[in-house]
């Protein structure tokens, strides 16, 4: 019994430490029948030889562990890459975005430059901005893909998924020419600087003037679109694209492919902490009764039904002006009737404003075609971006557009419409600095200047202000102060305190 | 219609981008993202190689503007040499995909993503964004111990050989005598290393991992409470306490690290701050890697000798 008990004992002691090289201590056991004390004091003793052994082997293998990652920082062996489970999955990015507003006029609406709900002035008090869910993944080799839904929150209507890209893109091992990109579907395309931009990579709480007025804030048509990175030491790049025509400033094509694009850009470095680029855009397109300041302009809603004129969009029956005007300019539109036109229509309003009518309340169909042209230099005195960096920033848009303007019937006032070409003009320039690693402030001033010939009477302009806070890359606060003058003699003083978080995937800016 | 001409227009354009051939390579393009790496270019490639540092010794290089200077770099580059582990990941991936060039994309020879070549430390158990910017792969800051800079030399003139076979015999006897020379550099770092074992300090950001790794050095704590996220003041305070405890000598800083909080922090405790070069072209002397590594340890040597 006492064998046999001795026996179990030692085989569940010793066999790990036999395991490891280790002698049995000499005289431990006797071979003559120890007793229970005898025993217990055996055991006692065979626990703390083993204590001590283990010790031993560990301190020996802490040693060799520490050994084995010295020869591993040796090893060419490539290492593993961390594999998990969604890795095939695309990379999904939320932006999420709320604002809290006060403004001093109850309305603002650019007369003369009528747009659509993107660029509207966010609700008073409370309300969520663009909110945007960005998935985006590479297909294969030589696609990517990315679909961005952005959720438009209207006061007074139910909440709207817009579809604010769905493209694919080659990627480089496409096989096209090197520098080549091809890139098709929905997307915010190449044009000026801020278009390609998501609404929250801007410096601002909102778009300046010209984007509104002539983008309404960016064209995200359907279509495609080439670009070419040339391979010169100074950075040019060239591009093209044909597009649905659906989108603002553009509306009800026919023929699904009517507007087009081309631009070309350049940048490079001053020195070694500054860099700049430069670049000219053309956007054509038609317009297809776009415009009525409630209507969802340019976003495809076109009244076919109605359209009542040729191919080049006149009115047989109308006078036609160019951008100089025959008439006698009258810039403050007095009681008289000024143009022969008018003479039949006794409605008081349209006396008052004349043309002005037309473009603010009016519904165009026509040729539009918009030129612009972009630039950006940014400095970081330290060579720190993140630390300190001055960023300057304008774009100058004009706009020429030939085509009809109607008029809606209204009461027993009967539908009217008349010809103009015009051509409009806007700019923004802003200067945004970097002064600590979180903290930037910003100023803008935005203008646009209408031809005469829309006797608006005033260039609509504003100026803003702003400070954020940046917590990390993913997270910013602002305050921005705007003095908007839309219409002559209207001024709107507005607050905006507004933040801005990414969550998950967030794709690298460009510069 | 005026859209034909234009259209016209861009078919001769782009013809003429397809069919214009690509200037001849007379010499192996390197566009090389940390100034460490460029270095490293230069010496194993020699005349052989044309070498561009998309940042520079006082830049840090987590945060780059993907600027338009650099998409034309990439656009024209035969080898792209960077630390990888996501440390570019704010601006090199938009880089590459506008500059659109085939042969530096992941998996061509032209694409040496240093962290995917050496053992990496740090890597995170857990991804979430409240522990700060942190890197999924672990930390990519693989230059600082010089045995990853002498398996990245022979990993790039494998990578030029197949790129410039003409040239293969050049670069392998550059590499021949950057390795004789690196050995015998190591073996003057491994005694002054001895000397700086055990030393206690306090790093701005987790830049320094493997250089301590290596030389043996003891990091007592982090000013930055999450990576990528400035100190706040009451982190500042704790970190106070626990360097005061643990008996920090010195608080390692790299050049384009901000100087306030180490700094502050320097005064309230009499520990002084070491401005180490942490990369090539970080200090005026440090102007390759060898010096590199010889100005940093004769820097903490300083320190270790005024306490």
């Amino acid at each position: 019994m006492h064998t046999v008990a001795r026996h179990v004992l030692l085989a569940v002691i010793v066999i790990p430490v036999l395991l490891l090289p280790i002698v049995p201590p000499a005289g431990a056991q006797s071979a003559t029948e120890p007793s229970a004390a005898e025993l217990a004091e055996q055991i006692r003793a065979l626990k703390r030889e083993y204590e001590a052994r283990i010790g031993a082997l560990e301190a020996q293998l802490s040693v060799l562990e520490s050994g084995a990652r010295d020869a591993e920082g040796m090893s060419a062996e490539p290492a593993s890459r961390p594999a998990s489970d969604n890795a095939f999955n695309p990379a999904i990015g939320i932006v999420l975005n709320g604002m809290f507003s006060e403004y001093s006029a109850d309305e603002s609406e650019i007369p003369g430059f009528p747009t659509g709900h993107e660029s509207e002035r966010p609700a008073q008090g409370f309300s969520l901005g663009h909110s945007e869910i960005a998935i985006s993944s590479n297909i294969d080799d030589k696609f990517h893909g990315n679909l961005t839904l952005g959720l438009g929150v209207h006061p007074g209507e139910p909440t709207e998924v817009e579809l604010e890209e769905a493209y694919i893109q080659t990627l480089p091992g496409a096989g096209l020419p090197e520098g080549m990109r091809i890139k098709a579907g929905r997307a915010l395309w190449t044009f000026g600087y801020l278009n390609e931009q998501h609404r929250h990579g801007d410096d601002f709480a909102d778009r300046p003037l010209p984007y509104r007025a002539f983008l309404d804030s960016a064209y995200n048509d359907d279509g495609v679109e080439l670009s070419i990175v040339l391979p010169a030491d100074l950075y040019s790049e060239i591009g093209f694209g044909v597009f649905r025509s659906d989108d603002f400033p553009f509306g009800g094509s026919a023929n699904g492919h009517g507007a087009w694009s081309a631009y070309t850009r350049f940048g490079g470095d001053f020195g070694r902490d500054s860099a700049w680029r430069v670049g000219a855009y053309v956007l054509g397109g038609e317009a297809h009764e776009r415009g009525g300041g409630h209507a969802h302009a340019g976003e495809g809603h076109g009244h076919d039904e109605e359209a009542h004129h040729d191919e080049n969009g006149h009115h047989v029956e109308d006078e036609h002006h160019d951008e100089n005007g025959h008439h006698d300019e009258d810039e403050h539109h007095g009681e008289d009737e000024h143009h022969v036109e008018d003479e039949h229509h006794d409605d008081e309003h349209h006396d008052e404003h004349g043309h002005a009518a037309f473009f603010s309340d009016g519904l165009f169909s026509g040729d539009s075609r918009l030129f612009a042209l972009d630039f950006r230099t940014t400095w970081a005195p330290t060579g720190n971006a993140q630390e300190r960096e001055l960023t300057l920033q304008g774009e100058y848009f004009w706009r020429t557009e030939q085509g009809t303007y109607e008029l809606a019937a209204e009461g027993d006032e009967e539908a009217e419409s008349e010809y103009f070409d015009t051509t409009t003009r806007g700019w923004y320039a802003q200067a945004v600095y970097r002064f600590l690693p979180r903290w930037r402030i910003g100023a803008r001033y935005s203008r646009l200047l209408a031809s005469d010939d829309m006797e608006l009477g005033h260039d609509p302009e504003a100026v803003a202000a702003m400070v954020d806070w940046t917590n990390s890359e993913f997270s910013r606060l602002r305050l921005q102060y705007s003095r908007e003058s839309l219409a002559a003699d209207e001024h709107d003083s507005q607050i905006m305190l507004q933040y801005i978080m990414s969550l998950g995937a967030h794709p690298a800016h460009t510069f | 219609m005026s859209r034909i001409p234009i259209a016209a227009a861009a078919a001769v354009f782009v013809l003429a981008g397809a069919v214009l051939p690509s200037p001849a390579i007379a010499e192996v393009r390197v566009l090389a993202c940390e100034p460490e790496w460029a270095a490293l270019a230069e010496a194993v490639g020699g005349g052989d190689v044309v070498v561009h540092s998309a940042t520079h010794g006082r830049q840090d290089a987590h945060h780059v503007r993907a600027r338009p200077s650099l998409i034309a770099k990439v656009r024209r580059a035969d080898v792209l040499f960077c630390s990888g582990a996501e440390l570019e990941s704010g601006w090199l991936p938009v880089l590459m995909q506008r500059g659109a060039r085939q042969v530096i994309q992941p998996g061509q020879p032209g694409h040496i993503m240093a962290a995917d070549h050496v053992a990496v430390l740090d890597r995170p158990e857990t991804i979430d964004r409240s522990h700060g910017d942190i890197h999924p792969s672990g930390n990519p800051h693989v230059h600082l111990d010089p045995r990853n800079v002498e398996i990245l030399a022979s990993e790039l003139v494998r990578r030029l050989e197949r790129i410039d076979p003409g040239n293969a015999d050049a670069y392998r006897s550059r590499l021949a005598s950057f390795r004789a020379d690196w050995a015998v550099a190591m073996e003057g770092w491994r005694s002054r290393v001895a000397r700086l074992q055990g030393m206690k300090v306090v790093v701005y950001h987790e830049a320094w991992t493997y250089f301590l790794h290596w030389a043996g050095l003891t990091r007592v704590a982090s000013l930055e409470a999450l990576p990528g996220i400035p100190p706040s003041a009451s982190h500042l305070q704790d970190v106070l306490e626990q360097s005061r405890e643990a008996g920090a000598e010195a608080i390692l800083r790299a050049p384009y690290e901000p100087r306030d909080a180490s700094d502050w922090f320097s005064a309230r405790t009499g520990i002084p701050v070491v401005e180490l070069p942490f990369t090539v072209g970080g200090h005026p002397q440090a102007g390759d890697l060898v010096s590199l590594f010889d100005i940093t340890l004769k820097l903490l040597e300083e320190v270790r000798d005024r306490s």
